[in-house]
């Protein structure tokens, strides 16, 4: 589904975190959200899942203008940095929960939700852990199951707020490849934040690099390394 | 915008004022706001205003009058004079049963901590009878206690004996975590520069504790300024001796005047506030004093 | 390790540390134990019959009905309540919620004499109220609405001041991720909030559990003392108390210690097994 991103503005209290960010984000692509630290990815990604309300401009999906939509309704996944997982829920509970919560004409039956928690379990490499809590879990395996549990109502929208930042180098490489691997096999469209330049480099098919608010380059990577848009972009990706 | 999601999206920007317009995705705001300040209103600040709005229609001198009479003068004198002194004892107390349930290991110390809590959940007109059984000069306290000259119910000194029951938690209670989480390490520093362990506690743990102190203390004395039913069993109640402020109230009320005791319970009222903002003073200055550390 | 540092360097003698637990002992037994014991010895003086007589009186026992029914009705209004105000204050940001933090706070320094006597002055024949009341026919004061509605106010902040630095420290991320996944206001708080405040909700409800059914000072203003009426358990002991019937006054008052007693370890207990989920508070 394509993101559309038109001049967002965000402030809180006085200090500004965006200032007037438009991007189009085409249908299935991969897109990372590049820059410092207190650039305004978080904002951003949160804006466009509904968590956080832009001071003005407007977030369409498809072309529909969905600025106003209450979070529950815009059918996106989100993965948080710390997880966020229910912690007195099992990890099947967890991934369930989206669809546990669907209004009862909607809802699977008690087998479909525990067939899809299955195939979500082997789609993120976690088959047979479905009976543990999440304090059992290592990092990169709560990762997975905070995934696992993003995707679980299908959502046509990925979001994602620097998932990785909490694992080491190793399980990060890991779950990169996993992470790109599902969204190529469901068709999602994605938004990656990050602080990472080797991260977003390898991942994403397109880089937005953020810088006090705004955008400084959106493009490929290889174009960035090419022909950097500022003095700024040049330094953080060089 | 399609019709369809013009009807699903809630009021978009231009139909409501600004800051009614939807600024957080957390819901239930609304709801739970509304519920809390239509209790808060209706059973809180409502029952306030009453008071303040009768008190004000006293007139100002006849207030005065009324609400500083020699009789009410004295009760004043009683209940802060007796809140104070019961708050200084459970501050000495107080702390000394924090240190020793925070540093020392001894048996029975689960039983002593879970003693502390007892005046929270002891209702007060029991602790008043219990409290007099004992210290009343038949009680086994107060029998030997009085063969020595020393009578502690029906007087003044009763009214501190209720006041130290009733405060000692907020003591405890408000220094124990901070001196639990106070590291051993600045006492060693301490020590490695030759204090000896008396100034070692005067100089640097007394300073660190001192903001909870404080806060215990205000909450001890806040407490005891309007206790009212672990004092009267044991306090005498005589008019100017041993009649504390709320005892006061209570009298007049059954003597239906109502303006004696309205305004007698709005100077209560403006004690009570005025308690609560020192409070609210020290920890917050407590708590701009450890985050600037 | 630690232990052994702490003797060598920053620890009292021996016997100073005796003498000051001992000093400790000694306060708590005079100031706390000793007046609890005082409860139960003298409600059994006469031993365990005239205890049981006591007890079983019609006005024991009306009184112990209408305290029953005083906390049944205010203990879940004032549960709702707090859990509303903790969810509004610890899960949003609005403008005045320190001052609202504050307000919930005012009953615990307004005296419960001054409480009650607020009610007199809108309920009362001469009150805000009162004349309307009075000519709809509906009795308010020194009857049992005025007793459920001071009590109601005495204990209005103990689950609010439970909850609240309990359910800030939890953050908001996991109620954010449900919302991400299509969960409702109900839905999250039910599903989410409510299993991770459990234990606090339980130690905010038994304390104003314990301090409906032992409210004096404001009960005792608006109740009128109608015996067997409108006496609650606290006012019959000091009807009791006054009439010199002991044994009468302790048994009842055995009842609530009774009572203080099971809070006090159902206390303990929440924190020994639930120390993480149970904010400590001061009050
Ligand atoms: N809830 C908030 N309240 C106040 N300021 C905030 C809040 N969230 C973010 N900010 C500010 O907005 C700016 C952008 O923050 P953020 O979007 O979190 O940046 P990033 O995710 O790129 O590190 C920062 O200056 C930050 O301090
Ligand atoms: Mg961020």
């Amino acid at each position: 589904m394509t993101i559309t991103i038109d001049n967002l503005v965000k402030t809180f209290g006085t200090s500004s975190a965006l200032n007037g960010v438009s991007l189009e984000i085409p249908d299935r692509s991969f897109v990372a959200l590049l820059g410092p630290s207190g650039s305004g990815k978080t904002t951003l990604l949160r804006i466009i899942a509904g968590l956080e309300t832009a001071d003005s401009g407007h977030v369409l999906f498809g072309g529909e203008d969905v600025t106003n939509r209450p979070v529950q309704r815009r059918n996106i996944g989100f993965v948080f940095q710390h997880y966020a997982l229910f912690r007195h829920m099992t990890v099947a509970q967890n991934i369930a929960f989206g669809l546990t919560v669907m209004k009862r004409r909607d809802r699977p039956s008690k087998d479909a939700i525990a067939a899809r928690v299955d195939e979500l379990l082997a789609l993120v490499r976690l088959p047979g852990l479905g009976g543990r809590f999440p304090s059992q879990l290592s990092g990169g395996q709560r990762q997975r199951v905070a995934l696992a549990r993003a995707l679980a109502r299908e959502p046509a929208i990925l979001l994602l707020d620097e998932p990785f930042g909490a694992l080491d180098t190793k399980v990060r490489r890991e779950l990169r490849g996993a992470l790109r691997e599902i969204h190529d096999r469901v068709g999602l469209t994605s938004i990656f934040v990050t602080h990472d330049r080797e991260e977003a480099f390898a991942l994403a098919d397109t880089v937005a690099i953020l810088s006090a608010g705004k955008i400084e380059q959106f493009a490929a990577p290889r174009e960035i390394e090419r022909a950097p848009a500022s003095e700024f972009v040049r330094d953080f990706v060089i | 915008m399609t019709t369809a999601s013009a009807l699903l999206a809630p009021a978009g920007p231009g139909r409501r004022p600004r800051w009614l317009r939807r600024r957080v995705a957390m819901p239930g705001l609304g709801l739970t706001l509304g519920v809390t300040l239509t209790w808060l209103g209706l059973l809180v600040l409502l029952p306030i205003a009453a008071v303040v709005v009768r008190s004000l229609g006293l007139g100002p001198a006849h207030f005065a009058a009324v609400a500083f009479s020699p009789r009410a003068l004295a009760a004043y004198r009683l209940s802060f004079g007796a809140a104070l002194a019961a708050a200084a004892i459970n501050g000495i107390f107080g702390l000394l049963i924090v240190w020793v349930l925070v540093r020392y290991r001894f048996p029975g110390k689960r039983l002593a901590s879970a003693l502390v809590d007892l005046p929270f959940a002891l209702p007060t007109a029991v602790a008043g009878i219990a409290l007099t059984a004992i210290y009343a000069n038949t009680g086994i306290v107060g029998a030997p206690l009085a063969s020595i000259g020393l009578r502690l119910a029906y007087n003044p000194s009763g009214v501190v004996l209720a006041l130290v029951f009733i405060g000692l938690p907020f003591v405890v209670r408000t220094v124990e975590p901070v001196l639990a989480d106070l590291g051993q390490d600045i006492e060693e520093a301490a020590a490695t520069l030759g204090a000896s362990r008396l100034a070692v506690f005067r100089r640097v743990l007394l300073p660190e504790i001192m903001p909870a102190l404080l806060t215990g203390f205000a909450l001890a004395f806040a407490r005891g300024v309007g206790e009212y039913g672990s004092v009267i069993f044991i306090a005498g109640n005589m008019p100017y001796k041993s009649e504390i402020a709320p005892l006061l109230i209570v009298t007049q009320l059954e003597q239906f005047d109502y303006e004696g005791a309205t305004a007698i319970a709005a100077v209560m009222l403006v004690v009570s506030f005025a308690m609560l903002a020192v409070i609210n003073l020290i920890q917050a200055r407590e708590r701009r004093w450890r985050d600037g550390a | 390790m630690a232990r052994r540092r702490m003797k060598a360097a920053v620890t009292e003698s021996r016997a100073v540390r005796c003498a000051l637990i001992l000093i400790a002992l000694a306060w708590l037994a005079l100031v706390i134990l000793l007046p609890l014991l005082a409860v139960f010895s003298q409600a059994l003086a006469r031993g365990s019959r005239a205890f049981w007589a006591a007890i079983v009186e019609p006005d024991a026992l009306a009184a112990i009905r209408l305290t029953l029914v005083t906390a049944i009705i205010v203990v879940p209004l004032n549960g709702v309540f707090g859990m509303c105000a903790a969810w509004a204050i610890a899960k949003h940001d609005f403008r005045g919620r320190d001052l609202l933090t504050t307000l919930i706070d005012l009953p615990f320094s307004v005296s419960p004499v001054v409480a009650g006597l607020m009610f007199v002055l809108l309920f009362g024949a001469n009150g805000w109220f009162g004349p309307w009341l009075i000519a709809h026919g509906i009795r308010i004061m020194f009857a049992v609405p005025a007793i459920v509605i001071a009590t109601a106010f005495v204990t209005f902040p103990y689950v609010a001041r439970e909850l609240i630095p309990l359910m800030s420290a939890q953050g908001k991320a996991e109620e954010e991720a449900a919302l991400t996944l299509g969960a409702g206001f109900f839905q999250t708080f039910w599903h989410v909030t409510l299993p991770n405040i459990r234990w606090g909700l339980l130690y905010g409800i038994l304390l104003t559990n314990a301090r409906a059914m032992g409210e004096f000072g404001a009960v005792s203003v608006v109740s009128g003392h109608i015996r067997g009426l409108t006496d609650t358990m606290p006012l019959h002991v000091e009807v009791l108390y006054n009439e010199y019937n002991f044994v009468g006054a302790f048994a009842v008052a055995s009842l609530l210690a009774a009572l203080a007693l099971v809070t006090l370890a159902a206390k303990a207990l929440l924190e020994w097994r639930h120390r993480d989920s149970i904010a400590a508070t001061g009050h």
